[in-house]
């Protein structure tokens, strides 16, 4: 048997060279126009606020980030977990395999309905994020 | 008697997390509320029922019946005395500070979340008396880490209390990196996490693995690279001396505690300092034994460590609180110092680590007994803050003829702190001394004596500006808030009944620290 | 024992009382002094309950309340012993406090005085510390209690505190005894370092004994040689027997102090500065009293030594005479009483030094109560005299106040010593005691025994004297003045306790008629019996405070014995009775002749000198202010010299270093968060290569 890592290391040389030769492709074959909008930093579709060497973004952007790791962990938890849930079930009784996730979802629950009800997931522009916009639409 | 199921032990906790999501449902039904008094009121609850329940257990007897406790979650957690004398500390603390907050939070917006990052950081401390491994050590000591910094900067308009908040944002970030670098190093040192496991591979001498719960030599023998155990559990050291402010880990404690709202001081220089107590001494104690430590040899003598830090400890919180000139900013040195006086109950052990339990019963009991006095006394700073009493030791001129009870209770504590019989203070500085004498720690008996009578000098620069000096502006004291007064007073009164209740304290501090 | 079970309530309801007429007394009707009535009232009838148990025949000795258990060497309890002699001094206490919380009704609220819940309050408060002194079971409970009685006495003494006189009478009464208090409190400190405890009695259960008392430990190491378990002999190089003996005389200072006994008996005729109940309650019950009671309770470890038996009867020997003589010139009626109340205590003193338990606790008793009907008789003519004391502006009064004049009659003739009245027979047995164990004592200490002896009889006559001269002075002749002649009437609260003390103060002699107990063989020496208990068994098995356990002690270790120099045992005690019935008489008649007619004279003129040095009291008070601001005055300028220049030298100099220091610490504390991030990561780096090269890790 051949050594296992050769094929990962192929891998690895696979996917640095797709990318890189794509760049090298795009940049002999497009025209060059520079502008502002394109430019800036791309960070999810939202548009920074102040200098561009200080990026700054709304604050609302890292409340959405927040309650996406929320998400984030809960699918982390729970994906083990309903894997072996049926066994569990059988094994415990549906009490003890279920009523943990339960408790553990509901808290989660209640931290994102205050979170949502106190305004995190309310997009709401700030004046400077708005003025910023305009200048270049 | 109804035997209540094993995770019921952990009630103290739980009702803690409970009422902090109670909090948040309510605040979720009406986001803009201003009802402090019923938000109060959960929390104080909430707090209450941990308090009572660490207080039921602790007579009930539960976690007594053998060494190990009650054991959760495959040895996880463990609910012993220790763990229940430090739940109830935590749950006193956090009544007497949620009751005070009451009026101070009154005026600011978002108080629901005060009281949630209150109650979850209390919930942290209490889950923490009782981890028995680091890993939930760790998760524990973050969740009560991360609400402090945010109840810190909670006066989001003051800019010292934001840069408080920010200041100890940051050195906690840099400690609990330490602390959990040191995790790790004593995780690759003895291949587990649970405090027992890490003793058993240190008296053994062998890397150990957990197998369906009961610890096991890993196969083929390796053995515990003493070293990098030494690194690791001087890291530790370096996480628990974050915690409990001690040097050269204080930096941030000076200024947090000046720039926190009052009752956020008072919850962090007591409740919060505790937790880290019952970290390092559970962690000393069970994971980390002295005596086999030194018997293998190689790794460190971590009672030297302490030593140092203890004698440091108390010299630069008392020296440098001498000079202070602001009453706040004194306090939050003196409690600096206070944690050197503590940190003797890890210190003062003979060479071949006997007198442990003698001293860390001492050490638990001046912690209960501080939790009250210190937080009564930054709750009368928060008291003197809602009057607009001004910051420096003579605003606080004749403060004794506008608010005699509250003076009252305030010299209380201050005597008490610096030790002298007005309140439980006397006997449980006395008890540490007697540690320290039991063991012939001359130096560390030296430097209690030579602070506390250092102590003596700052505190009375208080107790006399408020009987003794004339009033120097005009002030009007307007209003006599409810919850702040019956706070700083029933702190007062535990302050003094625990002179002659001390003996029960130390009774079952004593025991605590035995079982372990 | 249901009654036990009641007992510490004794020792509460007067502080309730002292706690409602603190706070509550400006609302109540008689500014508190219902409260105190109530609470003195529920006390005595709680005593009698506890009294009539005692006398059923049990006691009681047990621990209430532990402070310390840290260190295993030593305890400190609160506790209870209730044995007859505190239930008896309880009966004592309760009775007469609660008559002079009545009489105050009289003299305090009649007469509209002001600051009434501040009185009744120290009132209250000065009950419950004596009681709780006299139920207390161990030494440092009874001192922080004795403490507690000093502190009241100065409250109340200063009660008028806007005039000159009573705070300074106040002050001198708290400085001296405290000045006694501070051997005391060296002598709980080496009793408690000695022995480890400070129990009275040993504490047993079911028989077995579980906490020993120092007077039981004490004297297993000298009679039985047990001096094992005593390292402090050791430490101190004294043999068992010398060593007690500077323990009991440690004591002894603050029982010399409090019972005001030569030379610490300055403060006591100073102290009738206060209000005259309080003067009553002082020294009838609770203050001057404590001192005998202390002696009296641990009477099981003065009995194991000589020297302390000897200095106790010469004290309190010298005393009874040396007041008795300061009482004949004086004119104020209480100043008198107040000398004659040192020179009584004085006899009981001598009683106790001299082997007489019984005649100690006997007189103590009866003086309790005839003291206290003349200091609130005293009070009576005093608020029909509109407060003017001096006698020479009385008499005539015995037909304008006839109650008060017939019960201070009663009471006078009972502490001049006449048959049949209470103090006849106390004081009686007093001197028979002092003369058989001097005659039958071998060596110095029967010497010292008779010398007591003869200055207590000689102070017989001069009580016989002076007692009546003021009976002749108030109550005889013609009225001297323009009050006298038109005194203002009392009521029935002042008439009343007088009554109930004048009726006590004639019959209560007869709880003890020794002579005739002896003479007709009839059992009738109750008190006897009472404190000598059952032979075999009961509670002198239990408690070993029983007559017949001192009375072996004495026999056995200062060989106190008793020999008859008159013939047999009757004779000899007939002969000393008629010796000092006839003193007293003796007295009595030169009173009688030289100030019973109608317009007495002043003969005190004719004693020329001696009058001077009478009436200055011996030049005490100027010998003790010369000793403080000629000796000890030039000493403290010494040594503050010494506190200056070195001491404080040296604290100031630490404190200027901690402060330097300080500021240097404070600098550390920039407030910038990098800097601190830096020395938080070096100190790190620091233990860490610290404890590696320590710890070979490298």
């Amino acid at each position: 048997m051949s050594n296992p890592w050769i094929a990962i290391g192929a891998l690895a040389v696979v996917a640095l060279a797709i990318p890189l030769t794509m760049m090298a492709v795009s940049s002999l074959l497009r025209p060059s126009v520079p502008e502002q909008g394109k430019r800036t930093t791309y960070e999810s579709g939202e548009v920074p606020t102040g200098s561009s060497r200080q990026i700054k973004f709304n604050i609302q952007y890292y409340m959405v980030a927040l309650l996406f790791v929320v998400f984030d962990i809960e699918t982390v938890f729970i994906f083990p977990w309903t894997v072996i849930y049926s066994d569990a079930a059988a094994e415990f009784g549906m009490t003890t395999a279920l009523l943990p996730m339960v408790v553990f979802i509901a808290i989660l629950a209640i931290g994102l309905g205050w979170a949502w009800r106190n305004g995190a997931v309310q997009w709401v522009r700030s004046p400077r994020a708005t003025k910023g916009a305009d200048t270049y639409e | 008697m109804v035997a209540l199921p094993d995770w019921m032990a952990l009630a103290p906790a739980l009702s803690l997390a409970l009422a902090s999501l109670v909090l948040l449902l309510a605040d979720s039904v009406d986001p803009d509320t201003t009802n402090t008094g019923l938000l109060a009121g959960i929390s104080v609850l909430g707090s209450l029922l941990s308090f009572g329940f660490a207080g039921w257990f602790i007579t009930a007897g539960t976690g007594m019946a053998d060494s190990t406790g009650v054991a959760l979650f495959n040895n996880q957690l463990v609910v012993d005395q220790m763990a229940l004398f430090f739940m109830a500390i935590v749950g006193s603390v956090t009544t007497l500070v949620v009751l005070a907050s009451y009026d101070y939070v009154a005026e600011h917006s978002y108080q629901a979340e005060f009281f949630v990052l209150v109650l979850l950081s209390a919930t942290g401390m209490s889950l923490l008396s009782a981890a028995n491994s680091l890993a939930t050590a760790f998760v524990a000591l973050e969740l009560v880490s991360l609400p402090s910094y945010a109840l810190v900067a909670f006066l989001k308009e003051n800019k010292g209390s934001v840069e408080a908040g920010l200041k100890y944002f940051l050195i906690g970030a840099v400690s609990s990196a330490v602390l959990a670098y040191g995790i790790s190093l004593v995780y690759a040192a003895t291949g587990v996490l649970r405090f027992d496991g890490v003793a058993t591979a240190i008296s053994s001498g062998t890397v150990q693995t957990i197998v369906d719960g009961s610890v096991q030599a890993q196969a083929g023998d390796p053995a515990v690279p003493m070293a990098i155990l030494g690194v690791g559990i001087l890291m530790i050291i370096g996480g628990v001396a974050f915690k409990t402010a001690s040097v050269p880990f204080h930096f941030w404690a000076p200024e947090a505690y000046e720039g926190a709202p009052a009752p956020i001081s008072a919850f962090l220089s007591s409740a919060s300092k505790a937790a880290g107590f019952v970290l390092a001494f559970r962690a000393f104690a069970v994971a980390f034994p002295i005596g086999d430590l030194l018997a293998a040899g190689g790794a460190i003598n971590w009672v030297m460590a302490f030593q140092i830090l203890a004698i440091a400890t108390m010299f630069i919180g008392n020296f440098a609180a001498a000079t202070q000139e602001t009453v706040k900013r004194m306090l939050a040195y003196s409690s600096v110092g206070h944690a050197g006086y503590v940190l003797i109950g890890l210190a003062a052990v003979s060479g071949s680590g006997e007198g442990l339990s003698l001293s860390m019963s001492a050490g638990m009991s001046h912690l209960l007994v501080y939790g009250f006095m210190n937080t009564g006394a930054f709750l009368f700073i928060a008291l003197a803050e809602y009057w607009g009493v001004g910051r420096r030791f003579e605003d606080y001129n004749g403060l004794g003829r506008e608010a005699p009870v509250a003076c009252a209770a305030m010299t209380v504590f201050l005597f008490s702190l610096a030790g002298l019989p007005i309140g439980g203070g006397f006997f449980s500085k006395f008890y540490l001394f007697q540690a320290t004498l039991n063991v012939s720690a001359w130096s560390l008996a030296a430097a209690l004596i030579i602070n506390s009578a250092l102590s003596l000098f700052y505190y009375s620069r208080v107790v006399k500006a408020m009987w003794i000096e004339e009033p120097t502006g005009s002030r009007t004291i307007e209003s006599y808030p409810m919850g702040l007064y019956t706070a700083v007073v029933g702190a007062a009164l535990v302050t003094v009944l625990l002179l002659p209740g001390f003996n029960r304290v130390s009774e079952i501090a004593f025991q605590a620290a035995q079982l372990l | 024992m249901a009654a036990f079970t009641y007992a510490p309530a004794i020792v509460l309801l007067p502080f309730v009382s002292f706690l409602v007429a603190l706070f509550a007394g400006d609302r109540m009707p008689k500014g508190g002094a219902l409260a105190g009535i109530t609470a003195t009232g529920g006390s005595l009838l709680l005593s009698i309950w506890v009294a009539l148990t005692v006398a059923g025949g049990a006691v009681h000795n047990e621990i209430l309340y532990q402070w310390t258990t840290s260190v295993e060497t030593l305890q400190l309890n609160f506790g209870l012993l209730l044995d007859p002699l505190s239930a008896l001094m309880l009966l004592i206490v309760c009775l007469i406090s609660f008559l002079v919380h009545i009489f105050s009704l009289g003299y305090m609220n009649d007469e509209g005085e002001t600051g009434l819940p501040r009185y009744y309050g120290g009132l209250g408060l000065f009950t419950a510390s004596m009681l709780g002194f006299v139920v207390a079971n161990n030494l440092l409970m009874a001192f922080m209690f004795f403490e507690l009685v000093g502190l009241c006495s100065y409250l109340l003494i200063g009660f008028w505190f806007r005039q000159d006189g009573p705070p300074s009478a106040a002050k001198k009464a708290f400085l001296v005894t405290r000045f006694g208090d501070y051997f005391f409190l060296i002598g709980v400190v080496g009793i408690f370092a000695t022995f480890g405890t400070g129990l009275f009695a040993p504490i047993t259960q079911g028989g077995e004994v579980v906490a020993e008392s120092f007077p039981m430990l004490a004297e297993h190491a000298i009679v039985d040689g047990e001096v094992e378990g005593i390292a402090m002999l050791e430490t101190v190089g004294m043999g068992p027997q010398a060593w007690f003996t500077v323990l009991g005389l440690l004591v002894l200072g603050g029982v010399v102090g409090k019972s005001a006994q030569f030379p610490l008996h300055t403060w006591l005729p100073d102290a009738m500065e206060g209000p005259t109940p309080v003067s009553a309650l002082i020294h009838a019950a609770t203050m001057v009293a404590a001192g005998v009671y202390l002696v009296a309770r641990m009477y099981g470890f003065y009995a194991l030594s000589p020297t302390a038996l000897a200095v106790i009867a010469l004290i309190g020997g010298f005393t009874a005479l040396f007041a008795a003589t300061m009482g004949l010139v004086k004119q104020e009626i209480k100043q008198v009483l107040a000398y004659s109340t040192i020179s009584q205590y004085g006899y009981m003193m001598l009683a106790l030094g001299s082997g007489g338990y019984v005649a100690a606790v006997f007189h103590l008793t009866t003086h309790a109560v005839f003291k206290a009907l003349l200091f609130l008789g005293a009070g009576s003519v005093i608020i029909a005299m509109h407060h003017n004391e001096n006698m020479w502006d009385m008499g005539g009064l015995k037909d304008r106040m006839p109650v008060t004049y017939w019960t201070f009659l009663a009471g006078s003739l009972a502490l001049a010593g006449i048959v049949p009245f209470a103090g006849f027979w106390s004081k009686d047995e007093v001197l028979y005691e002092a003369l058989i164990h001097g005659f039958g004592t071998e060596g110095g200490l029967g010497t010292v025994y008779l010398a007591a002896y003869a200055m207590g009889l000689l102070a017989v006559f001069f009580t016989g004297f002076y007692t009546f001269r003021m009976v002749y002075l108030t109550f005889h002749g013609d009225a001297r003045s323009d009050t006298a002649r038109d005194p203002e009437p009392v009521r029935w609260n002042v008439k009343g306790p007088l009554t109930v003390l004048g009726i006590l103060a004639t019959t209560i002699g007869f709880i003890n008629m020794a002579p005739v107990a002896k003479l007709t063989g009839a059992h009738i020496d109750f008190l006897h019996t009472w404190l000598s208990g059952p032979e075999e068994g009961g509670w002198p098995e239990l408690l070993s405070t029983d007559l017949h356990h001192y009375e072996e002690l004495l026999h056995e270790v200062p060989h106190v014995d008793p020999a008859y120099p008159l013939g047999g045992e009757i004779t000899t005690l007939l002969a000393s009775a008629a010796v000092s019935l006839g003193l007293a008489l003796a007295g009595v008649l030169v009173a009688r002749s030289l100030y019973a007619g109608a317009d007495p004279v002043e003969h005190t003129d004719k004693l020329g000198g001696l009058k001077t040095l009478l009436m200055h009291n011996y030049y005490q008070d100027e010998y003790q202010v010369w000793l403080a601001t000629g000796v000890t005055y030039p000493l403290a300028r010494v040594m503050n010299k010494f506190d200056q220049g070195v001491v404080d030298g040296v604290v100031n100099g630490i404190s200027s270093v901690s402060l330097f220091g300080g500021s240097r610490i404070r600098r550390i504390q920039s407030g910038v968060v990098s800097n601190y991030a830096t020395l938080l990561t070096l100190g790190l780096v620091l233990l860490l290569a610290a404890f590696g090269i320590m710890g070979g890790w490298f």
